[in-house]
């Protein structure tokens, strides 16, 4: 005996073109409604991995220190406070640091550089544990310093474009005319790293008179501490500051949670249309075989019957319309992502579409509950058709 | 707290994708409008455009220009796509001349020399802006400098950037080291401006 599910299939295939256009339709509804889902969780994603890349969620320098080399140099290379190395034995002390690497910036006028002078900043770094904190850093030449206590430099790649720099040629500390020997240049990372001198932070503590000092400390806090309370903490230390990259990137996230109101808005017309679509697709089949249904309903069909036909008919509609949208969600990913850099050309880095295995189940939830409401009206219509009038309706 | 998270947004835009103050691609004036009137006493403005030996002229300007500096280009940076400025100095609508200048490398760092040119590629001015050198304060005394005024490309056509040798009796043979031990920095100063003349022959004063 010939099943309902059947019957439903032969009857999709009576209209091939049409089928086909409808399942079209909802498959490129799918596409959007995964991309997007993709691009919510890939963008939130590649954020993250973004940050994690700059080494350290948090940063603690001394009070009214500027932190970073562009306030520096604004500032004219003054201001630069210190905090005694002992504070870091405090710092790792807290359960939630996974690492720290301490630093030491020293800013040098140069008399030569300019009408008038202008600074040059240096940074201390510890060779033990920055290199490993920042290992996204890539070299153009060389590597990081043999040595803890060596007179190497590292430069940033337009550092070294600066000064004219490759591995190997001597750089000179002006001022206090000190040779430092060049042993890596970084390739470009669009971060201030691309402008700034690493020296080792004994060195710099050496030649600047500042043993015992710090600037900065980066901290890489764990992944399942709550980086708030553990902030709070840092704040009960005397005489620091606390950056947090992790406030930052909530601030970027409710900035970017503005632009998922909107991808969603785009999401639900997706949907909207997608299920129009299918109403008056099915609709229009369920008029053209009037007749036929009052015939099925006269030898015996009861109207729960043809409800359950033409809802299955819907359903398979929706089912090969959501598997076609999932396999173009995934097979152009990559391309789509490539399509959105362009028109966010400062989105994060990395794979901005991710789509797992919850975006593909919900994808295909959403295009079968679009499915079952969208063929209830053209279920209904059908059931209710009367045999006597459906014949009629052929007679005439 | 809108303010707080504002300003961390702009740090963590400077963080992440701001170049930095340190940063320099190519040769520009620090402060352009200070300096155009400091070099160039009588102007009263300037335009500032850029050019590049590949988008001027690709391969083929390249080995014109490596040929008549008498050395290819070398290392990281001195490559054929580094952009140059060349600010047009004006009185008026009248330009009356030229400022551009080159990175160049030194022993102990980087050299940025600055040439003032007259419409007929004279050099009026000679400015040091960065010189990273044990020897900085010589040779970017005003001294130094004047020795270089009144010369032209023609006059350092026969400089031989290798040796570091001029034509005896040639203006370019004149220019006196103010001090021996710093001979790289010397030559590579002379280096710079000969280079920097015949980038503003092909790019301006005759250009193809």
């Amino acid at each position: 005996m010939i099943s309902i599910y059947t019957v439903s299939y032969k009857n999709l295939l009576r209209k091939k073109t049409r089928s086909l256009l409808t399942v079209v339709g909802i498959g490129l509804s799918a596409w959007v409604l995964a991309s997007l889902l993709g691009f919510n969780e890939g963008y939130e994603s590649a954020l993250n991995k973004d940050i994690d890349n700059m080494g350290f969620q948090v940063l603690l320098t001394a009070k009214g220190c500027p932190y970073e080399a562009a306030t520096l140099m604004l500032k004219g290379g003054t201001g630069l406070r210190y905090m005694k190395e002992s504070i870091v034995d405090q710092v790792l002390s807290n359960e939630e640091v996974e690492k720290i690497t301490p630093m030491l910036m020293h800013a040098v006028f140069d008399p030569n550089k300019g009408e008038s002078g202008g600074i040059t900043a240096y940074l201390g770094v510890d060779p033990a544990t920055f290199p490993a904190m920042k290992s996204f850093l890539e070299f153009k030449q060389g590597k990081w310093f043999s040595e803890p206590e060596a007179m190497e430099a590292v430069l940033g790649y337009e550092a070294a474009e600066l000064e004219q720099r490759e591995v190997g040629d001597i750089l000179l500390i002006p001022n206090i005319n000190a040779e430092v020997k060049v042993v890596g240049i970084l390739k470009r990372t669009g971060t201030q790293d691309d402008g700034t001198i690493f020296l080792p932070i004994r060195t710099v503590q050496r030649l600047f008179e500042k043993t015992g000092d710090l600037t900065g400390i980066g901290i890489k806090v764990d992944k399942n501490a709550d980086i708030a309370q553990f902030e709070e903490k840092l704040y009960q230390l005397p005489d620091v500051q606390v950056v947090s990259l992790a406030q930052v990137k909530q601030t970027i996230l409710n900035l970017v949670s503005t632009a998922k109101v909107m991808v969603a808005s785009i999401a639900i017309v997706a949907i909207l249309i997608a299920t129009v679509g299918v109403i008056n697709t099915v609709l229009m089949s369920v008029f053209e075989r009037f007749q036929e249904i009052g015939i099925l309903k006269s030898i015996g069909a009861m109207p729960l019957d043809v409800f359950k036909l033409i809802w299955i008919e819907t359903l398979v509609l929706c089912l090969l319309g959501g598997g076609v949208g999932i396999v173009l969600a995934l097979g152009l990913s990559q391309t789509t992502g490539i399509l959105i850099r362009r028109l966010l050309p400062y989105a994060p880095t990395g794979s901005l579409i991710t789509l797992n295995t919850e975006i593909v189940i919900t994808t295909l939830l959403t295009v079968v509950l679009i499915g079952l409401v969208s063929g209830i009206y053209p279920a209904w219509r059908a059931a209710r058709v009367r045999p006597l009038e459906a014949i009629r309706s052929e007679v005439a | 707290m809108i303010l707080r998270h504002v300003l961390m947004s702009f740090l963590f835009l400077l963080l992440l994708g701001v170049e930095s103050v340190l940063a320099a691609v190519g040769c520009d004036l620090n402060d352009p409008d200070r300096d155009v009137a400091r070099l160039f006493p009588g102007s009263t403005g300037y335009r500032t455009s850029y050019a590049s030996i590949d988008k001027k002229g690709g391969e083929p300007l390249l080995r014109e220009v490596e040929k008549r500096l008498g050395e290819p280009f070398q290392g990281l940076f001195e490559t054929i796509d580094v952009p140059y400025t060349i600010y047009e100095v004006l009185n008026g609508t009248q330009v009356i001349g030229y400022i551009h200048g080159v990175n160049q490398k030194g022993q102990y760092g980087g050299i940025q020399v600055f040439l003032c040119l007259d419409p007929d590629g004279i050099i009026r001015n000679f400015y040091f802006q960065k010189l990273t050198s044990k020897a900085a304060k010589e040779l970017r005394s005003p001294e130094f400098g004047k020795q270089f005024i009144g010369l032209s490309l023609k006059d350092f056509e026969a400089y031989d950037v290798l040796s570091g040798k001029a034509p005896a009796g040639s203006p370019v043979s004149a220019i006196q080291n103010p001090v021996p031990e710093a001979e790289t920095d010397f030559r590579a100063s002379l280096r710079a401006t000969k280079k920097n003349l015949i980038l503003m022959d092909v790019f301006v004063l005759r250009p193809h």
